[in-house]
């Protein structure tokens, strides 16, 4: 509250510095009466009879939709229908191609079948590619990566989730970008859509899928419908704000060469805006892939089912190489997007023939028919032959036994302490507090960072997550993620703050960050649940190594960007190294930080979602519950709550930030 | 230099560009000339202020004002790219605002082009796939305007870079590429704003000099809109001085340094080179005797003549081209213009 206090400058529209003081303190002692109340008092915990029940309705509402409601004459299950028929042509044949073949049935006849493209002409092919975009490191490294995932026998699956993944990119990438460039012409609304994105992208994931199956029945259709729906909010935004960062002139200039309005948006605007829109590109990759393995909930198989599989009959070492596939894939489209997206063309003499300017394709061509050609001699480099495969598995099974049975006593000791020290008593303090305490202060809060409107905003959401019937839920959500970003805010700082010492470490560190950032959710999940079992316990663990990433990055960001003047004046006024940190650098930096923290709440937020799966017990249960009962309306009405509460942490950071920023006269940090 | 009565290509009419919501009927009601303070109440702000003038074909006829003047602003009525809010805008006497957006489509093919203060050069293409640009819009295959772009390349001096992409470029380069670009479709009207603004002062010289070189060649209507009154009184065949969206006056750079019409115009002259502006003809005498025999040329600029004037002895002939007698020329008349 301190840091709050001192923040409290006068900011136009913002009650001013006395009223603060006066709103906070009014605000503890009424929800610190609250305590004192009887449990079985309304405003302590909400009485049966004030519940409504919404989620009943939507459910029975999105059922009726997705089975019986008729535009006109047509079904409108027969449009989702056929619109996830016509997704999963492309991805059919993707998937034929890179993971099983094609198979014919015929009548009177075995059926026939194509194989799959050989091991060996996928993995050229990918080679060919990270070389001529990249580097020959690059295509080593996939070269290395496609290899293993053969001679370890995940090939299939690791192709199954690549073809999603490019599916899905091009498809939910090509959307984007034209809700994008809409947004872009149509600014009232591109400002509709806003909140709309907002909600889709802090919605949980598991919250997608109920409709999805509805709509689209279980399976790889469904899961392909739910990642490109994911991937369409920050793809949009990426392009109406690349669009909106083009000079002026670039759109002038168009329109007097004489484009049409066609012209002007595709040969104009979007191809100047290319880099931004790749990097986008870049993002949503990373983004498909992580929903792509969990999809596999409601059938998208790949490498994401083998995991799934894996944890629920606890082969550890299986759900451990499936999730190192994963990883590899994960990192091997960063890279490879990244590179894409800022590769710089060569010059090329224009009049050059046909073949010099086709070479990529032509390559690839070249490579695919040679590898078919060799395959039909050396049958193992078309698919690894089964008894070669080294499986990873059983070593890994092996290795998780001996680690559990060697650090046994260490790792049960750690947990209970964390357990019992830390989470029981914080779990119990946001279990009891009356929930129209928690409600006051979170009005007093947002009444005192933003005025009136943020206040409003707070309120509504955890009054609604309240007579929803779902505060209980939603309290222990919130105590694993409050706990979770305080862990995590403190050692990413330190840790932050630690890489400012060297250049070494500083390059350490990063080099860390940036693969914890690369890798999707869900594999966080293996190696806590090999290390803790399920519980709360591993998933804490899962959402702070989740969570810590931008704390170090920020941290180190911002205490790099205090202007050197301050330093220096700072040094010669004759601050301590330490003064030199904990009076100029860390209050300057603090804003860059504050930002760093934000992403910390929505990033744990996201990582906790998926620590359903591991056993929480908060709302993210509600959601995953929610599929294998095929209860929309539940899932939907818990994800918003979800939604609704990573909402109101953003916006009351922000707020926060801009007091901070403004007090220190400092730019507010992007 | 245009003939006398060449004809008008160009016309600006009365034009009135005001942003902001409901300006044209802040128009309408505030009268014909709404004050500064009439249009704030509306939250509106004038650009281009009753703006009158006309270009004739083949003639440079420059937009002088600073930042905030209007003039960038006027050049875009001109072009279509804003609205009017009031006026007319006539390019070989049809109004721009009565085309059909197709018609306004085609006038931008066919007849006019702009160069940009930032180039705007897609950073997309290489310099042969800008210049070629234009004509790819239109239609036209991959031979005839890659021929076409070519030629412009080549034109500008930058043969061998077609392969380059923008960023590689020097900024006059660009700019070149800019010019190039916009001379594929061989518009009859150029609209060049802020050209060679963002380059460096040498390059910036070397480019106007390049400017006048192309101009010598091509002969095309030129609207060229510049904040430096140097640069506009050394390419002008006639300049225009906009203050606070009105234009100040119109003339030749001789007319406005010899008659400003107001002190805004003469704190501009007041700096400015006389003797490399100033031809003879305009400070000679008209229909004087002549009292020696070394004439001089009427359409010299003094600082030409100047050696031989104050070296000669009393009232030199001056001759037109043809080498009949206008009028003398005596080095007291040369004196208030060199110091």
């Amino acid at each position: 509250m301190t840091a709050l206090a001192r923040y409290t400058v006068a900011v136009p529209g913002v009650p001013s510095l006395r009223l603060h003081h006066l709103a906070l303190i009014l605000a503890l002692a009424a929800s610190w009466a609250l305590a004192f109340l009887d449990r079985g008092n309304p405003l302590v915990v909400v009485p049966q009879g004030w519940i409504f029940d919404l989620a009943t309705p939507l459910t029975d509402a999105m059922k009726y939709l997705a089975r019986e409601f008729q535009i006109g004459p047509v079904r409108f299950s027969s449009i989702t229908r056929s619109v996830g028929w016509l997704i999963s042509q492309p991805f059919e044949l993707l998937a034929g191609l890179l993971a099983d073949g094609f198979t014919f049935y015929r009548q009177d006849a075995p059926p026939f079948h194509i194989p799959a493209l050989p091991w060996i002409g996928t993995t050229g092919v990918f080679c060919l590619v990270a070389w001529w975009y990249a580097s020959s490191r690059l295509a080593l490294w996939t070269g290395l990566c496609f290899a293993a995932f053969a001679v370890f026998g995940l090939w299939e699956s690791a192709m199954l989730t690549l073809a999603s993944v490019i599916i899905a990119v091009i498809l939910g990438g090509f959307g984007g970008v034209v809700l994008g460039i809409w947004g872009y012409r149509k600014p009232w609304l591109n400002a509709a859509l806003q909140p709309l994105y907002d909600t889709m992208q802090t919605l949980p994931l598991f919250s997608y899928l109920v409709p999805m199956i509805l709509f689209f029945g279980f399976g790889p259709v469904a899961a392909l419908m739910a990642t490109i729906v994911f991937a369409l909010p920050p793809m949009a935004r990426v392009t109406t704000e690349a669009l909106h960062a083009l000079p002026r002139s670039v759109s002038e200039f168009g329109e007097i060469a004489g484009c049409s309005p066609f012209q002007l948006t595709w040969l104009v605007r979007v191809p100047a805006a290319r880099n931004k829109l790749l990097l986008g590109v870049n993002q949503v990759i990373m983004l498909s892939l992580a929903v792509v393995i969990v999809a596999s909930l409601i059938g998208a198989g790949g490498l994401g089912g083998d995991v799934l599989k894996a944890l629920k009959s606890m082969r550890m070492g299986d759900a451990m190489a499936s999730g190192l596939a994963i990883t590899l894939i994960a990192i091997t489209l960063d890279r490879l997007s990244y590179a894409i997206a800022t590769k710089r063309p060569a010059h090329t003499a224009t009049d050059q023939p046909w073949i010099a300017r086709h070479a990529l394709p032509l390559g690839c061509a070249a490579i695919l028919a040679v590898a078919i050609l060799i395959s039909v001699f050396v049958p193992a480099m078309h698919q690894w032959p089964d008894e070669l495969v080294i499986s990873l598995g059983r070593f890994g099974n092996g290795a998780v036994q001996w680690i559990g049975a060697t650090f046994d006593t260490q790792i049960d000791a750690v947990r209970d302490t964390a357990i019992v020290y830390l989470l029981k008593p914080v779990k119990i303090f946001f279990l009891t507090v009356p929930w129209a305490s928690f409600v006051i202060v979170i009005g007093a809060l947002g009444w005192i960072l933003g005025g009136w409107r943020l206040a409003m905003l707070g309120i509504a959401i955890f009054v609604a997550i309240a007579l929803l019937g779902y505060w209980k839920k939603a309290m222990m959500s919130l105590y694993l993620v409050s706990m979770s970003v305080v862990v995590a805010m403190i050692i990413g700082t330190l840790l932050g703050l630690w890489a400012r010492l060297s250049d070494r470490a500083e390059r350490v560190l990063i080099a860390f960050v940036d693969v914890l950032q690369t890798l999707p959710t869900f594999v966080y999940l293996i190696p806590v649940v090999m290390l803790f079992s399920i519980g709360d316990f591993p998933a804490f663990v899962a959402i702070i190594l989740y969570g810590i990433a931008p704390a170090i990055r920020y941290t180190s960001a911002g205490i790099r960007g205090v202007r050197l003047n301050l330093v220096e004046g700072a040094i010669m006024s004759g601050c301590s190294r330490l003064q030199l940190l904990t009076q100029v650098k860390l209050p300057l930096a603090l804003p860059t930080i504050l930002l760093g923290l934000n992403q910390v709440v929505m990033m744990s937020f996201g990582m906790l979602v998926i620590t359903a799966l591991v056993g929480t017990r908060g709302l993210e249960e509600t959601t995953l519950v929610a599929i294998a009962r095929v209860a929309a309306g539940d899932g939907l009405l818990a994800g918003l709550g979800i939604a609704g509460m990573a909402i109101v942490f953003d916006r009351y950071l922000k707020a926060l930030n801009r007091k901070i920023a403004f007090h220190l006269g400092v730019p507010i940090p992007r | 230099m245009p003939d006398k009565d060449a004809e008008t290509i160009l016309e600006c009419d009365a034009v009135w560009k005001i942003f902001g919501d409901g300006a044209a009927s802040a128009l309408r009601n505030l009268g014909p000339d709404p004050s500064d303070d009439d249009l704030k109440n509306r939250k509106l702000i004038a650009g281009v202020r009753h703006a009158s003038l006309k270009v004739k074909k083949g003639e440079i006829f420059i937009i002088m004002g600073l930042s905030g003047s209007g003039k960038s602003t006027l050049l875009r009525c001109m072009t279509g790219l804003h609205d009017l809010t009031g006026g007319r805008v006539l390019i070989d006497g049809v109004n721009i605002a009565d085309l059909s957006d197709r018609d306004l489509v085609e006038l931008r093919r066919r007849k006019i082009s702009m160069v940009f203060q930032d180039f705007a050069l897609l950073p997309h293409l290489t310099v042969l796939g800008n210049v070629a640009f234009p004509l790819r819009v239109q239609g036209a295959d991959r031979r005839t305007r890659e021929e076409a772009a070519r030629k412009m390349i080549a034109l500008v001096g930058l043969e061998g870079r077609e392969t380059y992409y923008p960023d590689e470029l020097s900024g006059g380069q660009q700019q070149r590429v800019g010019i190039a670009r916009s001379l594929t479709t061989q518009p009859e009207v150029w609209f060049l704003d802020e050209p060679f603004s963002a380059l460096d002062p040498l390059i910036r010289q070397d480019m106007q000099s390049e400017f006048l070189r192309l101009q010598g060649l091509l002969k095309k209507t030129i609207v060229f809109v510049t904040h430096d009154f140097d640069e506009a009184v050394r390419l002008a065949d006639r300049m225009a001085v906009m203050k606070d969206g009105r234009v100040v006056q119109i003339g030749k750079p001789e007319e406005l340094i010899l008659d400003p019409a107001d002190d805004y115009v003469t704190k501009f002259t007041r700096d400015i080179p006389k003797e490399k502006v100033l031809r003879v003809r305009s400070i000679m005498t008209a229909g004087g005797t002549p009292t020696n025999d070394m004439a001089v040329p009427a359409e010299a600029r003094l600082v030409e003549v100047a050696a031989d004037v104050i070296a000669g002895e009393g009232h030199h002939p001056v001759l037109d081209a043809s080498g009949a007698l206008l009028g003398t020329l005596h080095r007291r008349d040369l004196a208030a213009y060199l110091i």
